[in-house]
């Protein structure tokens, strides 16, 4: 188990386009170790108050119902969801 | 002040001059309170029940992580605790939207009341019975309801419960709530509120300026989220036949 948590895991992330009903269609997949575990989506709308910024739209597995904060960067969202992904490991 | 506290419960029970008189004997405190600002926290012991005459007001808990949840909201003629006072200690927080003017009333008075007049008791339990209808539905709102559907339920009641107190006007009405306010009663993120409520103005059901909401189409916003209004017992009380209820607007700056 030691072992395990030592290994970094792996996120990568793919552009796509989302359906959320409104002009916020700009997303990203990520996968953690060639596992899709959430979709990010850049908020596009005028009365967001924090237009630009990444917003978890989807959370599978260890993610799935997170509230997690806004991300100005792809950068701190990818920190994020590693840190989360090994919380949840080495959690009992 | 004690004749708006009278004309609240004779919206629910016929009381009688007894019963007047007993009310009338009550010395209640009047509070003007900042907005933002706790009534009551967790923790607290409960030695007094509010009232609220004017403004807006919340119960809530937070949760260890910070995350608020808001579990009901209180409009002018509204008890924030009267089926709680009996507590030992608050179990949530009571805390005001925007400015807000609240009736204390003892603990000790109630209990008096309570015990020697059993009117103003059912008068008493009338409000308590719908504030937990209320509750009812606002678990069936978060439980089974889509988000759109969530918060166009929650406009519906408000216009409904804010004109049985005389406070619709051409169905506009105060609207203090912020994006996050809303999220955190309808177990929503901010980013999913102001999307509900771009599609709600695109739908042309509603408009939110200068914190007052206009409900556009009355008829299609409840079609629009199946609105049932039996929860809130209105047709049961006073104010069905009334739809307005004077003592509120006349305890304005008391």
């Amino acid at each position: 188990m030691a072992d395990q948590d030592n290994v970094e895991t792996l996120v990568v992330l793919q552009p796509i386009a989302v359906d959320t009903g409104s002009p916020d269609c700009e997303g990203m997949l990520v996968l953690a170790n060639g596992l899709l575990v959430a979709v990010l989506v850049r908020l596009a709308m005028p009365d967001h108050t924090q237009r630009g910024s990444w917003f978890l739209e989807a959370g599978l597995g260890h993610l799935a119902g997170v509230r997690a904060p806004m991300f100005d960067t792809l950068e701190d969202a990818t920190r994020w969801v590693r840190q989360r992904l090994r919380a949840a490991r080495v959690r009992p | 002040m004690q004749d708006a506290l009278i004309r609240k419960l004779e919206s629910f029970e016929e009381l009688t001059d007894a019963d007047r008189a007993a009310l009338r004997a009550l010395v209640p405190r009047v509070r003007q309170v900042r907005a933002h600002t706790d009534l009551i926290q967790e923790g607290d012991i409960p030695e007094r029940v509010h009232l609220i005459l004017d403004g807006y007001a919340c119960r809530y808990k937070i949760l260890p992580d910070g995350q608020r949840q808001i579990m009901a909201y209180f409009v002018p003629g509204d008890f924030c605790d009267l089926n709680v006072f009996i507590l030992d200690q608050m179990d949530h927080t009571i805390g005001t939207i925007s400015p807000c003017q609240v009736v204390e009333i003892s603990r000790q008075a109630i209990d008096e009341l309570m015990a020697q007049y059993p009117q103003v008791t059912r008068a008493l339990l009338w409000c308590a019975l719908v504030d937990e209808a209320v509750l009812r539905e606002w678990l069936v709102n978060i439980g089974s309801r889509q988000a759109d559907q969530r918060i166009a339920h929650l406009f519906c009641e408000l216009l409904l419960r804010l004109e049985a107190v005389g406070r619709v006007n051409e169905n506009s009405y105060t609207f203090p709530f912020t994006q996050t306010d809303i999220a955190d009663t309808m177990g929503l993120s901010d980013v999913h509120v102001s999307r509900t409520l771009r599609e709600l103005r695109r739908l042309e059901l509603i408009t939110l300026k200068r914190r007052v909401l206009t409900i556009l189409d009355v008829e299609q916003l409840k079609a629009y989220c199946g609105f049932n209004p039996n929860y809130l017992h209105l047709k049961n009380t006073r104010w069905g036949a009334r739809r307005q209820v004077p003592w509120l607007t006349s305890g304005h700056g008391a």
